[in-house]
């Protein structure tokens, strides 16, 4: 036989006519499984230019620069002016989303360390068990208990400095549920690249002299950073984007940037959920400019800190 | 001998600090949600509407009594032996008193009741047990009301002589029975959608693809989706599934159709990535077995590989049910947050997490029933970890024995 013949006798035994059609047919879900990206994205591409591209039905088109800068949601009447600002609420949303990070991580990487390296084995499996079920609870458990339980809480910390909130919504309890939602997400991929750190770096460290608790602090931490950068991305990104928790806690400022613990503030999440009752005309167009503005704040944030990762990533690669 | 420094108790202390703090925080969602929502966590909670209902009702003319035995009451139940009925005191949400029915004979009077709504006059009103009574009139006497006791209404109503004129009773509000038959439906319905798709796509990727770029490609661009937020997901579905079902369907408002559309998109990539998962521990002895014995691939793929995939099929199920049952954003916009009793799938309707989003959008905010639904979904979801747990665990088992 030659090299031909047997090319061709094997890709008859292996792909017989049925089956170029099953695999043609199972690659119309696979092109269609991964089309939806594209979906989304051209459409709220689409529906978010209307504004700025259209002038709205008589009303004129909102202007670009304002909405990338504005320090008021809408200065006018609704269905009325164009005059939308969104620009406080890009600020807004990454100081609360860092800010978030800020109680969320130290927290996250401690109790990670501790169960990977410290905790006896029976306490390490539960509090694994603990970790699942927080990262299980879907966020608008998290809003409810931010709203009910953290927001009369602050209202009367507040009240204890003569500050007077708005029943407590406000920075403060948005960033106390961004922080409780985004701990499982810390604690599961830090402890995991904890885990995996190499035993010999461990052992050499304490061959050297160094203490245990040297050892976890200097040698594994420093040598899980990837991991735990990661796991501090994945905060980010799910704090930026959480909406209905935060609707629930912001109080939902309608201008800004507030920047005060007790003040209400608005993230661009909570506003889109503000309102939309119309399903036609500006102020309905107008939630897919900001969803589509989300999605580069957080395309742009995702590329800027996974830059900020490789560099301090570089050092230990050798 | 290693001298212990102090900055080692205080690291080390941090991590404890660290991890207690986190048991806490779990700690303080369970109690709170457990502590607000237990008042309310009755099975009548899960079985009756949301809005209350009133009836107006007058006893036809030439009723006869009840003249039959009732059941012994209990030492807190007051008897109306006239009427057949036992009704007991309760308090409603705002804290009054109401007068609840606790069972009622077959053929008492008040099973035959004429509305007094001009509007509905040909139907029949029927008191039921868990029913309230609001007021009763009499053509003799002041009215009885609830607020004065249901001994004072019981005496009045067991004299003959006082002639009822006018009988008002109604269905308490507060129930989240549509929620639950919505959010049923979404799961139904998402999971017809999503399953085959993710299924067939994980068996392409898993057993037809060629590994090449644009295979990783594709891979790439549903693994993006699991990093999009869910809020832009609701986007998508108000501006392609709402559109897209009623130009099908012919309708003209925002539906569970679309609701389920977009949450099969938002469960894709996680059945995908499960079910590839165990088709990836499907031993290529088996493939090699069944296509040496002269089935071609599909048989192959759909007869031996995929069914030893079931516990990730399985696994992808339980997710995919507890996203849905947690979603909320993406829901808000795509089938909005009118809580309804009467649930259609064509119409809107809210899911269990979308009514919580509602009532504490309310002012005030119920956060009392918020909790008490809070709690019904965090047991859910429990419930649906042990089995992923539980199906892990037996499924591997069964393979290590292999």
């Amino acid at each position: 036989m030659t090299n031909q013949t047997l090319k061709k006798s094997k890709s008859r035994t292996f792909m017989t006519k049925s089956d170029q059609i099953t695999k043609n047919i199972l690659l119309g879900f696979g092109i269609l499984s991964s089309s939806f990206i594209f979906i989304i994205a051209i459409f709220i591409t689409f529906e978010g230019a209307i504004p700025f591209i259209t002038d709205n039905d008589g009303l004129g088109t909102v202007n670009i620069w304002r909405f990338l800068t504005g320090t008021v949601w809408l200065d006018g009447r609704t269905f009325v002016s164009t005059a939308y600002g969104a620009g406080y609420l890009i600020l807004q949303t990454l100081y609360l989303a860092f800010l978030a990070l800020l109680l969320s991580f130290p927290i996250g990487v401690m109790t990670a360390l501790f169960i990977a390296k410290i905790a006896p084995k029976s306490i390490s499996g539960f509090m694994r068990g603990v970790v699942e079920l927080m990262a299980s609870i879907p966020s608008i458990v998290y809003g409810l208990v931010g709203a009910g339980f953290f927001l009369p809480f602050i209202y009367d910390f507040g009240q204890l400095f003569g500050i007077s909130s708005a029943g407590g919504a406000g920075s403060l309890g948005v960033v106390l549920v961004l922080g409780l939602m985004s701990l499982p997400t810390i604690i599961a991929i830090s402890e995991v690249s904890i885990r995996s750190v190499d035993d010999s770096l461990e052992k050499a460290s304490l061959a050297l002299g160094a203490t245990p608790t040297q050892t976890r602090f200097k040698i594994i931490l420093l040598a899980a950073k990837n991991g735990i950068f990661s796991s501090a991305i994945l905060a980010i990104g799910r704090s930026l984007g959480e909406a209905t928790a935060v609707a629930l806690v912001a109080g939902n400022a309608r201008s800004g940037p507030n920047f005060g613990l007790f003040d209400i503030t608005s993230t661009m999440t909570s506003m889109m959920l503000a309102g939309l009752k119309e399903t036609t005309g500006i102020d309905f167009n107008i939630r897919f400019s900001v969803g589509l503005l989300l999605m580069i704040v957080i395309l742009i944030t995702n590329i800027i800190l996974n830059f900020i990762k490789r560099k301090i990533g570089n050092l230990d690669e050798a | 001998m290693k001298r212990k420094y102090l900055s080692s108790y205080f690291l080390d202390g941090l991590t404890y600090v660290s991890t207690f703090l986190t048991v806490f925080a779990l700690g303080l969602i369970f109690f709170f949600l457990i502590r607000e929502g237990i008042g309310l966590l009755r099975p009548s909670l899960l079985t009756s509407d949301y809005f209350e209902q009133k009836y107006i009702s007058s006893l036809p003319a030439g009723f006869e009594y009840y003249s039959g035995e009732l059941p012994n009451p209990d030492s807190d139940d007051y008897v109306i032996d006239n009427y057949g009925i036992i009704v007991e005191e309760s308090i409603d949400k705002a804290g009054a008193l109401v007068i609840r029915v606790k069972y009622i004979a077959e053929d008492s009077p008040l099973r035959n009741l004429e509305n007094e709504n001009p509007a509905f006059q040909d139907d029949a009103l029927s008191l039921e047990v868990g029913m309230v009574i609001n007021r009763v009139a009499y053509e003799n006497q002041p009215s009885s009301l609830p607020s004065r006791g249901a001994e004072a209404m019981v005496e009045t109503m067991n004299n003959t002589d006082n002639m009822i004129r006018q009988f008002d009773f109604g269905v308490e509000g507060g129930g989240i029975r549509g929620s639950i038959i919505a959010t049923v439906y979404l799961i139904f319905m998402t999971l017809v959608i999503a399953l085959p798709i993710g299924v067939l796509t994980a068996l392409y990727f898993n057993e037809f693809a060629p590994k090449n770029k644009l295979t990783n490609t594709m891979r790439s661009f549903i693994e993006v989706l699991t990093g999009v937020p869910s809020i832009i997901y609701g986007l998508l579905g108000i501006a392609v599934f709402v559109p897209l079902t009623t130009t099908l369907f012919q309708i003209n408002s925002s539906n569970l159709v679309a609701g389920a559309l977009t949450l099969a998109v938002i469960l894709l990539p996680v059945i995908i990535r499960t079910t590839e998962e165990s088709l990836k521990t499907v031993p290529n002895s088996h493939r090699f077995a069944s296509l040496a014995l002269g089935a071609n691939k599909t048989q192959t793929t759909f007869k031996v590989v995929l069914p030893q995939a079931f516990s990730g099929i399985l696994t992808a199920t339980f997710l995919g049910i507890g996203r849905v049952i947690g979603e909320s954003a993406a829901l808000i916009f795509v089938i909005g947050t009118a809580i309804k009793d009467q649930v259609k799938i064509l119409e809107p309707a809210t899911s269990l997490a979308v009514h919580i989003f509602t009532v504490m959008s309310n002012e005030p905010a119920n956060i009392e029933l918020a909790t008490a639904i809070g709690v019904i979904i965090l047991t859910i979801v429990l419930i649906l970890n042990l089995s992923i747990k539980l199906t892990v665990y037996l499924f591997d088992r069964r393979k290590r024995r292999a």
